[in-house]
């Protein structure tokens, strides 16, 4: 009781220096907890990205490089002199069979090669590996060639779909997306022409629950629309994997997929066997590209990247410049406030009070500054992570796909184009860019990191303090009298 | 006389500061037995070692040589904490500038005398009351240090030095900083106090009117002491 009545008045005696102090801290504090909160919203929207590309519960993704083809199992080209010789003639070609006319409808993969359905099986009997499943990431590419009555090309479309096994719904990119109407894949869709359509993608092409969309010239009845988070790319259309394969063209072979995937999606027991997974699938499949998503966000480029390097490198000096900053005038202050206290000090010394005693006081004084400012620094967290999710601006991530970015639209010139000899289904490039809404916030952990250093700023200041009142000896100290 | 009623003896005792590389004899080979319920006042001129004196003898210094034996305990050799233990237990410090704890009340500076003993707070409570009332500041004791006059003030440093019924009262010119009425009240009640209470008193002063209440008075010239009056029966 006594101790915090003597805390009380001291620390009212002191009430300037105090306030002081607990700014100081507050202010280093607070900046700790908004850098945390910046960066970990910067780390949160990088996560939303792969999320979107992998799905939440995969950890490492699994690839391999493309065959090279024997021969071009699709190409196109455009020459002069058109149905009738009257124009320039298109024609595309696919696994030796060409096409002058019609629409042209292929479905093949994105820049990967392909993984046996057995290869997945080795992979799921892993033994850190709670859970594996193959997809098929493709690319519908659509060309209308020119006829005689209707001689102008139309622009060739493309969407991306996913093959998903829908054995493992929380995995791949579908289980990041939320179902907005219709009904999710069943068991019994397994071999069944229905799809799943991103609901974006379904407002803008006018696709609506119940109808039918077309992927590789099948008709595919739409039972449900989903959404995936803001900041993903996610596929257009979703399919079973078992239809997938049996539409999608391999490049390197010019066969159908089917019992092939291009991307394994894997779980590990415990985020701390993800490197341990990692390994033996790597020893497992030699020739595979093993993936974890760290390595994928380490390799995340654009402003999001440079927000967690600023957020990350920057941001944590600056704040640990302030912190120190912070804690030597807290200390500096506090030594001062013990030199003018050492004849009170010299005087309980006489009287016969312990010297630790004595420093305990000093500590309590201190840490309870400390811990003043800690609470105003977290309050000032609050306001600067609010702040920087008013004034933030919508960053961009430019991601590595594990598999391939989702094909690009290719363009064939025809009757009125200017070039000719153009390829489509051919490999794509291995990027995707996506605007990532950048959200901070305060977590449990930087709160109680505050905490944390506000008791020991409070401490290490209190701790010279106290530490040079426990060493005066009475007489010396009561020397300093008048 | 028994050597035996002497609670303090002190024998070949030196004390040397450095102060500024220069080496300071504070006090020289002194020699001094105290018997207990004596009052021995010090007098002398300022830097001739008084204070240094009362300072060994309340265990707040050690001597460079020689011995402080206070009740069969020698001050200058004893471990830390057994001197913190006995400056607790049976020493009163009174000083010219009171030494208040500015943010303490009357009676909370009372009570910090008992922090060390350990007591429960209802014990502390009774003491503190009665030595506030001792001095004659019962109604004063939740007032702060600044709002005392000085004569209070030193009322209250007398009443802490008191609380915990002391077998020595130092006191390290307790009128220094007084004006006469005061001064003479301040002394007046230390008298009753050392004659009720059959206390040691030890008193430095350079002020002769004080002194000479004394039964005992000593001079310090140079860091020695030598006694000039010796009333004891």
């Amino acid at each position: 009781m006594f101790f915090f009545t003597y805390l009380g008045r001291e620390l009212r005696r002191r009430m300037r220096q105090a306030v002081f102090i607990a700014i100081g801290l507050a202010i280093g504090i607070g900046l700790v907890i908004t850098v945390i909160g910046a960066s970990s919203g910067v780390k949160a929207a990088q996560a939303k990205v792969l999320r979107a590309l992998y799905g939440i519960g995969t950890d490492v993704t699994v690839t391999t490089k493309p065959e090279l083809p024997s021969a071009k199992p699709i190409g196109g080209h455009a020459t002069s002199g058109g149905p009738g010789g009257a124009g320039p003639r298109a024609e595309i070609c696919v696994n030796g069979k060409c096409y002058t006319s019609g629409t042209v409808d292929t479905l093949v993969p994105s820049n990967v090669g392909a993984l046996s359905q057995s290869e997945v099986a080795q992979i799921a009997r892993l033994h850190n590996v709670s859970a594996a499943a193959g997809g098929l990431v493709l690319t519908d590419n659509r060309v209308t060639l020119p006829s005689a009555s209707n001689p102008n090309i139309a622009p060739p479309t493309s969407f991306t779909v996913d093959g998903t096994d829908i054995s493992h719904p929380r995995l791949g990119p579908l289980s990041n997306a939320r179902l907005t109407s219709g009904r999710a894949f069943t068991a019994a869709d397994e071999n069944s022409d229905v799809a799943l359509v991103d609901a974006s993608y379904a407002a803008s092409h006018d696709i609506k629950l119940g109808s039918t969309t077309t992927v590789a010239g099948t008709k595919f009845r739409v039972i449900g629309l989903v959404s995936q988070p803001q900041a993903g790319s996610p596929p257009n259309v979703y399919i079973p994997l078992a239809r997938a394969q049996s539409l999608a063209m391999d490049l390197g072979t010019g066969q159908k997929m089917n019992g092939k995937v291009d991307t394994v999606y894997v779980t590990a027991t415990s985020a701390a066997d993800i490197a341990t997974v990692q390994g033996e699938i790597q020893r497992l499949l030699p020739q595979a590209t093993v993936t974890s998503s760290s390595d994928l966000a380490s390799e995340i480029t654009g402003s999001a990247a440079s927000a967690a390097k600023l957020a990350g490198a920057l941001g944590t000096w600056l704040a640990v410049l302030v912190l120190i900053a912070a804690f030597a005038v807290a200390s500096l202050l506090t030594m001062a406030a013990v030199a003018r206290r050492v004849p009170e000090f010299g005087t309980l010394k006489a009287l016969g009070w312990r010297s630790s005693r004595i420093v305990t006081q000093v500590l309590g004084e201190s840490v309870t500054i400390g811990i003043l400012g800690g609470l105003a620094g977290v309050g000032l967290g609050f306001a600067g992570v609010a702040i920087i999710d008013k004034i933030a601006p919508k960053l961009s991530a430019t991601v590595p796909s594990a598999s391939g970015a989702f094909g690009t639209p290719q363009t064939v010139t025809g009757p009125g184009g200017v070039a000719s000899g153009a390829l489509i289904g051919g490999p794509t490039t291995g990027h995707t860019t996506v605007a990532v809404p950048m959200s901070a916030s305060v977590t449990i952990g930087a709160i109680a990191l505050a905490v944390v250093l506000a008791i020991a700023g409070g401490l290490l200041a209190g701790s010279f303090g106290g530490w040079r009142a426990a060493r005066l000896r009475p007489a010396a100290a009561l020397a300093r009298v008048g | 006389m028994d050597p035996s009623d002497d609670i303090y003896q002190l024998a070949g005792v030196s004390k040397t500061y450095r102060k500024s590389g220069r080496e300071i004899l504070a006090v020289r080979e002194l020699d001094l037995d105290i018997r207990a319920g004596e009052w021995l006042a010090v007098q002398g001129k300022t830097g001739h070692g008084k204070t240094t004196l009362l300072h060994l003898l309340g265990g707040l210094d050690r001597p460079t040589r020689g011995r402080v034996t206070f009740a069969g305990q020698d001050l200058a050799t004893a471990p830390e904490s057994q001197v913190r233990r006995v400056r607790a237990d049976s020493f009163g410090f009174i000083f010219q500038t009171f030494n208040l704890v500015p943010t303490l009340t009357a009676y909370e500076n009372v009570e910090a005398a008992l922090i060390p003993l350990g007591l429960h707070h209802t014990q502390r409570r009774e003491q503190v009351a009665a030595a506030l009332d001792t001095v004659g500041l019962g109604d004063r004791a939740e007032h702060l240090p600044g709002e005392l006059s000085g004569g209070q003030q030193q009322r209250v440093a007398i009443a802490r030095a008191l609380v915990k019924a002391p077998r020595v009262l130092l006191a390290d010119e307790p009128t220094g900083n007084l004006d006469e009425d005061t001064r003479d009240e301040i002394i007046t009640l230390l008298d009753t106090l050392w004659r009720e209470r059959r206390l040691t008193l030890v008193l430095v002063s350079h002020d002769s009117s004080v002194v000479r209440r004394a039964q005992r008075i000593g001079v310090m010239s140079r860091g020695r002491l030598s006694i000039r009056q010796d009333t004891r029966a």
